[in-house]
């Protein structure tokens, strides 16, 4: 709703023909690497059928990683020498799949189709957004009507399959998932925000602590000879050693 | 003894298990997490060696792992203090990534396998790459040379190794090159500089070589310089990559050699752009070869030797080991298949057996297949559920219809028996193809591969045949054994072999024993008697961006997904006719269409 909502960024963001360009480049390699997880997870099914299916799915992400990618490169080609956006407004506009993250093989089926589905609906509606605004670039744009015709089906099967392999609680693993998107959200936001503090308290040890040790290192490399260090004998260390 | 080697971290980790002095089995992570590169701590890889050899963790002797990583954190610090106060974005970085787990190894493995800390062992990176060149190497002594990006401090050491009489054995390294002189991290420069992924495609900057001159060797120069004593440095002001992580070259480097390649954009050698990036691979590629060439002929000199063994990573450049051998008076070089940091695991293992433990010299089968086995019967089970053609025939009927598949210009994803260690498929997971036309090339980059078009294809020989086709100097076809050498294809073959050679007419052939590969050399004569050529194009079973397929689920999954026509796995054969889409649609009562 919030995404669809930001209509007008979204317009923003894809009226310049770098970004955009760039951008279809990033979402073929989100797509292509899509497309190996549902290789890996048609390869660890037991499932004869969602091995098929998974398969077909992998194919038309491959395939969209191809369009995206042939349609990035056209439009970069087109663009005159020296135009830069260095803007790439990757989190307001993020591919299909955004930052979903998938371990394929440590999900059983169910909890797989109810990842799949929930991804699809959100690639689903975020490439809806983007065909929306790309009423300028056509060609770009009948790209995205045609990947959300797979998305449906993407949709659907997942939907259908679910049911099947989980005919009781398809409904209960798909609130399940949802909850689980959430809780991975708040760890994978935990674990930006444990780095940049991390970051920030070395950066200051840096230089608080270091400058001395930094003098020193720098008058001992001045010493070193170039070339060859001969290795002495006696460096064969006891191998119980890490140092 | 019971050891298991161990290599993590850094790029390709893998492990290896030695049982009383002879490798039983070796798999890199790669191929069994299915991420390219996967550098990750090896569990997957160290569970399916014990596993194969019937083994619980607590029956092993030893796990060496194969760096000293605490060595390894003091370069890392003491080169972040060097280059204080520029490096203080890539501080924490670097911080971060070696205290988060690099620096725990004895914990992890110990925690992992339940071993005791005094079991775990260490050795350095480039003895782990020495004992992997020159203990699997079929030689009673040698000169040994390995060089890489970085291990702890050494990019490139020199020695020798020696099996004695008395059965004991010595490696003796005698001088290194320390960080951040290094011709692994000087070629990996050029391979972001290009626009391809350092650690991985500097096999690309290689064949993108050959359709260059070398006309900015001045300019390479001038980034390393020749020490008076035989060495080199480089000239760091035209690198970034010993301050910072995001960028490996400096600004000085653009001025000198232009603007570098984005790595989005197809290379398109019909441009002067195109060209300028080709003649850029050429000038480092020359330059790189120079040194090498330079250096072991110092070292042939030096030690008397006639073999030399050559690890690490750069030893992965066939151009350069050709050129190795043609002009530095060694007579036979070695190479693993398996020269990079995967490859270590074995070296760590085999160091420990027989430096560490003394243990007497135990030769070593010479050959790559060391990983898990491919199973025929589990392809005919996938082809019976989804409804594929297939037969289950004998190995002489399978031989020769395989033969006559190739004849007709179809594509065979070949899958047999234990899958290779390293980074070329030597014929047991394999894609074979008809080597004649310019089109099959195309076609195996357009439609199964996935790739650039100037990325060549190997051949792959009979050994007794390979001087028929391809002018193999003394000791070639040693080095052509596991792909580890370049060399001309006679002149009045290109045409007949234009899928194998290299635009400058040169091809990366592997000249195949029938002690190795029994069946694939079958098959090679099959073809030999339909076409009077017995060479095939054979190319690593995966599709771009992806390892070698490992299990015939997988190697099924890639013949789906791509234009190969016929796979063989074990006894089965399977082709394709019932179009998959359909096949699923059948079965899903969902509809495609938009709501």
């Amino acid at each position: 709703m919030i995404f669809e909502m930001l209509g007008p960024v979204h317009r923003w963001i894809w009226s310049d023909a770098e970004r955009r360009a760039r951008k279809l480049l990033r979402f073929g390699e989100t797509e292509t690497d899509g497309g190996r997880d549902l290789v890996r997870a048609s390869e660890m099914t037991p499932d004869s059928l969602l091995r098929r299916l998974y398969l077909e799915h992998a194919i038309d992400e491959h395939r969209h990683g191809v369009m995206f990618r042939r349609r990035g490169n056209e439009i970069l080609r087109a663009l005159t020498p020296g135009s830069n956006s260095s803007f790439q407004a990757e989190w307001l506009a993020p591919s299909g799949h955004g930052v979903d993250d998938l371990h394929v093989d440590e999900e059983p089926d169910e909890a797989l189709l109810a990842f799949l589905h929930l991804s699809e609906k959100t690639a689903a509606d975020r490439f809806s957004v983007y065909r929306d605004v790309l009423q300028n670039d056509m060609p770009t744009r009948a790209i995205f009507e045609e990947i959300l015709r797979d998305e449906v089906f993407h949709m659907n099967y997942t939907l259908m399959q679910l049911a099947r392999v989980s005919p009781r609680r398809h409904a209960r693993t798909l609130w399940y998932e949802r909850l689980r998107r959430i809780w991975k959200s708040y760890l994978r936001m935990a674990a930006a925000l444990g780095a940049l503090i991390g970051g920030f308290l070395l950066t200051i040890q840096y230089f608080v602590v270091l400058p001395p040790f930094a003098w020193l290192a720098k008058r001992a490399e001045r010493r070193e000879l170039p070339g060859w260090t001969p290795i002495s004998p006696q460096r064969n260390r006891p191998l119980q050693r890490q140092y | 003894m019971k050891i298991l080697g161990i290599s993590a971290h850094y790029h390709d980790s893998a492990a290896a298990l030695v049982i009383d002095g002879v490798p039983v089995c070796a798999v890199q992570e790669e191929r069994l997490s299915r991420r390219k590169g996967d550098s990750s701590f090896p569990l997957s890889a160290m569970t399916w060696c014990l596993d194969h050899a019937g083994l619980e963790p607590d029956a092993l002797d030893a796990v060496v792992f194969y760096e000293r990583p605490m060595l390894k954190f003091e370069r890392i610090l003491t080169c972040a203090l060097r280059a204080f106060p520029h490096s203080w974005r890539a501080f924490p970085k670097a911080m971060q990534n070696s205290l988060g787990e690099k620096v725990w190894v004895r914990g992890i493995i110990s925690s992992h396998l339940g071993v005791p800390g005094n079991k775990i062992l260490f050795t350095e990176h480039h003895q782990s790459h020495a004992a992997a060149a020159f203990l699997t190497a079929p030689t009673r002594r040698a000169a040994i040379l390995t060089t890489d990006g970085v291990g702890e401090w050494a990019t490139l050491a020199v020695g020798h190794g020696e099996r004695r009489p008395d059965g004991t054995t010595a490696i003796t390294l005698l001088r290194e090159i320390r960080f951040p002189h290094s011709l692994g991290m000087l070629y990996s420069t050029f391979t972001a500089y290009l626009g391809f992924a350092v650690n991985e495609d500097e096999y690309k900057v290689m064949g993108l070589a050959g359709y260059g001159r070398p006309t900015m060797v001045d300019q390479v120069q001038r980034l390393i310089r020749r020490t008076p004593d035989g060495a080199f440095t480089l000239d760091l002001d035209y690198f970034e990559f010993q301050t910072t992580t995001e960028r490996s070259y400096s600004e000085r480097f653009v001025e000198l050699f232009g603007p570098a390649r984005n790595s989005y954009e197809p290379i398109d050698l019909e441009t002067a752009e195109g060209r300028r990036f080709a003649d850029c691979a050429a000038s480092v590629q020359r330059v790189l070869e120079d040194t090498l060439v330079g250096m072991a002929r110092t070292l042939r000199q030096e030690t008397g030797e006639t073999d030399l063994c050559l690890g690490g990573g750069v030893a992965l450049n066939g151009v350069a080991n050709a050129r190795i051998l043609a002009e530095s008076g060694f007579e036979r070089i070695f190479v693993p298949p398996a020269p990079g940091d995967a490859g270590c695991a074995l070296g760590a293992a085999l160091y420990a057996d027989r430096i560490h433990f003394r243990n007497p010299d135990r030769e070593v089968p010479d050959h790559p297949f060391w990983g898990p086995l491919a199973d025929g019967v589990a392809l005919a089970r996938l082809a019976r559920e989804d409804g594929h053609p297939f037969e289950e025939l004998d190995d002489s009927i399978l031989i020769e219809q395989t033969a006559d598949d190739l004849a007709a210009n179809r594509v065979v994803g070949w899958m047999e028996g234990a899958l290779e260690m390293g980074p070329r498929a030597l014929g047991h997971r394999s894609i074979l193809a008809a080597p004649h036309a310019v089109a099959m090339r195309d076609r195996l980059n357009r439609d199964i591969k996935f790739r650039e078009e100037f990325r060549p294809f190997a051949p792959v020989v009979p050994i007794e045949w390979a001087d028929r086709y391809f002018e193999l100097p003394p000791g070639g076809a040693r080095l052509a054994r596991f792909m580890s050498g370049v060399f001309p294809v006679r002149p009045e073959w290109r045409q007949r072999l234009a899928a194998v050679t290299h635009v400058d007419g040169t091809a990366r052939l592997q000249a195949l024993s029938r002690d190795m590969a029994p069946r694939l050399y079958m098959l090679l004569q099959a073809y030999g008697q339909r076409t009077g050529i017995p060479v095939l194009l054979n190319t690593s079973f995966n599709l771009a961006g992806e390892p070698i397929v490992n299990r015939v689920v997988e190697g099924y999954t890639t013949f789906r997904r791509s234009g190969i026509d016929v796979l063989v796995a074990g006894q089965t054969r399977l082709t394709k006719r019932v179009s998959p889409r359909a096949k699923a649609t059948e079965e899903v009562t969902c509809s495609r269409s938009v709501e």
